[in-house]
């Protein structure tokens, strides 16, 4: 009793490890490093399950930084299984040597070793095969891997016979990780009538491809195909392994509603698949690389296509996807017989071939002819495009206004689902009268208006760009003019450099502008500002006269000054009996305080006088 | 006065050289002088109707060659810039150079030659004055500086008139009458493909030999061509009243 519990809890537990590698480790490795860091050991099993009779690879790598590099041995291996009786039997695994690489490497001189042992584990019964640590030992240092698990299965996928034949197709999808597998899958599985559906069949694989690869395409019953370039390579991960991809896309537009299938794609390729010997030894271990045919085949896939909403706008001609039209007109003025040319573009996303040439008419056309259509199909996107021309010729045999009236694109926006409509502005050109017509003034088609005639004459001018002789007359006048103004004001600038001259002008000045100000301030009753400003220009005209500083001197050092500069005492008595009475009028009586003022101005404007005849003698 | 010679020679010398300038481009331009329309007192309106007339008429040669005359004298009359503009894009369309739009008029702030003349001459006694108003203060640095500006401004204005006046004295302005004209090399010169003008294409004229007289175009001369292709914009008014057929 207890030992079938055992047995039980040892399954379950197997299961359950078993169920963890394969959910989280798609490739199974175990790795281990030794306390000392010297000594590493990494075991790897290419496939987490296998199926009976079939091989699974077992990769152990060990590194050791030095030049002892230990052997590795790994014990007999058995699958595990849980009989009908719930009691565990043990089949053995046929595990041989495939071989031993060993490498070396020296690196700022410190050495390492590496060997790598490969292992093939072919088991014969359905089970788990638990591989325990592996331990390497090299002097103290130790390490180990750790514990693996091979699930041994008849579920599992079959790598196919052997070389040489043609098998049909292992796995139409990743699951298993085969080392070939095509697949098939659409953008969207619900689509409008006519939207774009994009097909990409993809070829997977993990082993060399010899030669071409021979596609059939899918069947696409109620589509319309258009391929989308030639195939496209490039490498992907699927489940943690790398895989080689050959991508050939296709744009599908469905031509029919309800639920549609796209068939199942049919592949033959070639691949090298490389048969290690059985004796590592023999043939200098030389794998032995031998072709072999597969037949590969995709799922098919089913999309549900809706019609198109109800309410489609007149002129809807079934485009569906997303396009923008463009018009340009050759020429807005053309002469009477002589075509315009309207250029209608439509470009954008979808089944462009299929797409209408929008309508084109004009007003006041005589004729019109269709120069020619074309349409281009870029395929080098994830999507088709391109764009569809329209060329349209209107001709108008009489002068006046063609008017090409507005061209419009009706088509169904599948992204958005409503239906669109674009139009352009209408074109308004004018005709001109043929060639050679006799033409007339302000004729209606002219493009613009002429002016009219003038009824009345004038004005009157001259041809010729010469001068006129005022204007010449007055070029030189003010030349002349000009001449002389330079000449007088640098003699007057030079007059005024003299030091006499200067203190006459200053004198000038004193006279002519502060005491006619002071006399004027007199007048009208403001004899303490004008008596203020009497005294001021005295002060200066005393100075200028004598040549002396006398602003802000006291009265005796005033004297000082003036006695010192050659002035008589009578004088400075006089000037000071002046200034003294100047001030004091700002303290004279009211009724006698102006004309104290004006005798006083008077005075200083005598003396100021006087210094001036005294100074130009 | 040691300053003032020097001035006044200046000015002398200036007004000098106007007159012998007028007087020496007169001699240059070869003016029928016999005859009275191409003198001064030159009626626009009636160089506009010629031109409206002819333009009418797609007489493009005359029609651009009338007009253009009469935006010389008139240059801000709409009219004329309208049918001028019309005219040369025309003539344009016809060569299959133009663009179909409206044709572009001639801008409508512009001088005829004697306005100009007056505006510098103005602009120079402006300065002259205010030079003047500086030589009467004592201290008027900046006012003579004004008036120094004025001055030379007109003076420079007028210089530019005066190359412009020399350059159609020396090569007068024309157009193009015949319907296609062939500029090529001069007999004595190594033969080339002679250049194709239209009626209505304008031009300058060089010296003259015989009945062939150099052609210009922007600056350059391109070539010979009869002189009876061709309309001297001057010589307008002589062909008025009997508009493309001398």
């Amino acid at each position: 009793m207890t030992g079938r519990r055992i047995a039980s809890a040892t399954f379950l537990v197997s299961a359950l490890l078993a169920l963890a590698t394969l959910l989280a480790l798609p490739r199974a490795g175990a790795c281990g490093t030794s306390p000392g860091g010297k000594l590493s050991i990494d075991a790897t099993l290419d496939v987490n399950t296998v199926a009976p009779g079939a091989t699974a690879t077992l990769t152990v790598q060990v590194r050791s930084a030095g030049l002892n590099l230990p052997d590795v041995t790994l014990p007999p291996l058995t699958v595990e299984r849980v009989g009908p009786s719930k009691s565990v039997e043990h089949t053995p695994a046929l595990v041989e040597r495939a071989g031993t690489s060993q490498s070396f490497s020296m690196v700022n001189n410190a050495v390492e070793r590496s060997s790598t042992t490969v292992y093939r584990i072919l088991p014969r019964g359905e089970g788990t095969i638990h591989i325990p640590p592996i331990r390497i030992t090299v002097g103290r240092e130790t390490a180990q891997t750790s514990p693996l698990t091979l699930t041994v299965s008849r579920t599992a996928v079959s790598p196919g016979p052997g070389p040489g034949s043609a098998v049909t197709g292992p796995a139409k999808t990743p699951t298993g990780r085969p080392e070939v597998f095509v697949q098939g899958a659409v953008d969207r599985a619900h689509v409008f009538w006519n939207q774009q559906i994009l097909l990409h069949l993809k070829l997977y694989s993990r082993v060399d491809i010899l030669g071409d690869v021979d596609w059939k395409p899918p069947a696409t019953a109620g589509f319309w195909t258009e391929g989308l370039g030639p195939p496209r390579r490039g490498r992907v991960q699927v489940r943690g392994a790398t895989y080689e991809v050959m991508e050939i896309p296709s744009a599908l537009f469905p031509t029919k509603t309800g639920k549609l299938t796209i068939g199942a794609a049919q592949v033959r390729v070639r691949v090298a698949r490389v048969v290690e010997p059985p004796d590592p030894w023999s043939m200098l271990a030389m794998p032995e690389i031998v072709p072999q045919d597969l037949a590969l085949t995709s799922d098919p896939v089913t999309v549900t296509v809706d019609p198109l909403p109800p309410g489609a706008p007149r002129g809807f001609q079934g485009a569906v996807g997303d396009f923008r039209l463009t018009v340009h007109v050759d020429s807005l003025t053309v002469r009477a017989g002589d075509p315009v040319t309207v250029r209608a573009t439509i470009q954008g996303t979808g089944n462009i071939a299929t797409v209408r040439d929008p309508e084109i008419r004009g007003r006041g056309v005589t004729r019109q002819y269709v120069v020619g259509s074309s349409t281009k199909v870029d395929r080098s996107g994830d999507q088709l495009k391109g764009e569809r021309e329209t060329d349209i010729a209107l001709i108008a045999d009489q002068p006046g206004t063609l008017t090409i009236l507005p061209v419009s694109f009706v088509w169904f926006d599948p992204e958005a689902g409503r239906y669109r409509l674009q139009r352009s502005d209408s074109v308004r050109v004018t005709v001109l009268p043929a060639a050679g017509a006799p033409a007339q003034a302000g004729r209606p088609g002219s493009g613009y208006a002429e002016a009219a005639p003038r009824a009345k004459p004038g004005p009157f001018g001259t041809l010729r760009p010469d001068p006129p002789p005022s204007a010449v007359a007055l070029l030189g006048l003010s030349a002349i003019a000009y001449a002389s103004a330079l000449a007088v004001g640098g003699a007057r600038r030079k007059k005024l450099r003299d030091p006499r001259v200067a203190r006459l002008e200053a004198l000038e000045g004193l006279l002519v502008r502060d005491l006619s100000r002071a006399e004027s301030l007199a007048m009208r009753n403001e004899a303490g500002r004008a008596a203020a400003i009497a005294e001021r220009a005295l002060l200066l005209g005393t100075g200028i006269r004598y040549d002396v500083e006398l602003s802000g001197a006291a009265k005796s050092e005033r004297a000082d000054l003036l006695r010192a500069r050659g002035a008589e005492g009578a004088e400075v008595s006089a000037l000071e009996s002046l200034l003294d009475s100047l001030g004091a009028i700002a303290y004279a009586p009211p009724e006698t305080r102006v004309s104290d003022a004006r005798h006083a101005i008077r005075a200083v404007r005598e003396r100021l006088e006087r210094y001036r005849r005294e100074l130009s003698l | 006065m040691s300053r003032v010679r020097p001035c006044l020679r200046l000015a002398l010398a200036l007004a000098f050289a106007l007159a012998s300038a007028r007087g020496s481009m007169a001699s240059l331009a070869e003016t029928d002088a016999s005859d009275p329309r191409a003198q001064d007192h030159v009626d626009a309106a009636a160089l506009y109707d010629a031109g409206t007339e002819a333009l009418a008429r797609g007489d493009l040669g005359p029609a651009v060659t009338f007009l253009l005359a009469a935006y010389r004298i008139d240059p801000r009359a709409r009219d004329i810039r309208t049918n001028l503009g019309i005219a040369r894009a025309r003539v344009e369309a016809a060569e299959g150079s133009g663009d179909h739009g409206m044709p572009p008029a001639p801008p409508p702030f512009a001088l005829s030659p004697a306005e100009s003349w007056h505006l510098a001459a103005a602009l120079a006694l402006a300065g002259a004055l205010v030079a003047w108003m500086a030589a009467a203060r004592p201290r008027a640095r900046r006012l003579l500086l004004a008036g120094s500006a004025l001055f030379a401004a007109g003076m420079v204005f007028s210089g530019a008139l005066l190359l412009r006046a020399r350059e159609e004295a020396v090569h007068p302005s024309a157009v193009v009458v015949a319907p296609v004209l062939e500029v090529g090399p001069a007999p004595d010169e190594r033969p080339l493909p002679p250049y194709l003008l239209g009626a209505g294409d304008e031009v300058r004229l060089g010296p003259s030999r015989g009945d062939l007289v150099q052609v210009r175009v922007g600056g350059n001369t391109i070539g010979w061509a009869k002189g009876s292709g061709l309309w001297r914009v001057v010589d307008a008014p002589r062909y008025t009243r009997n508009s493309g057929a001398r």
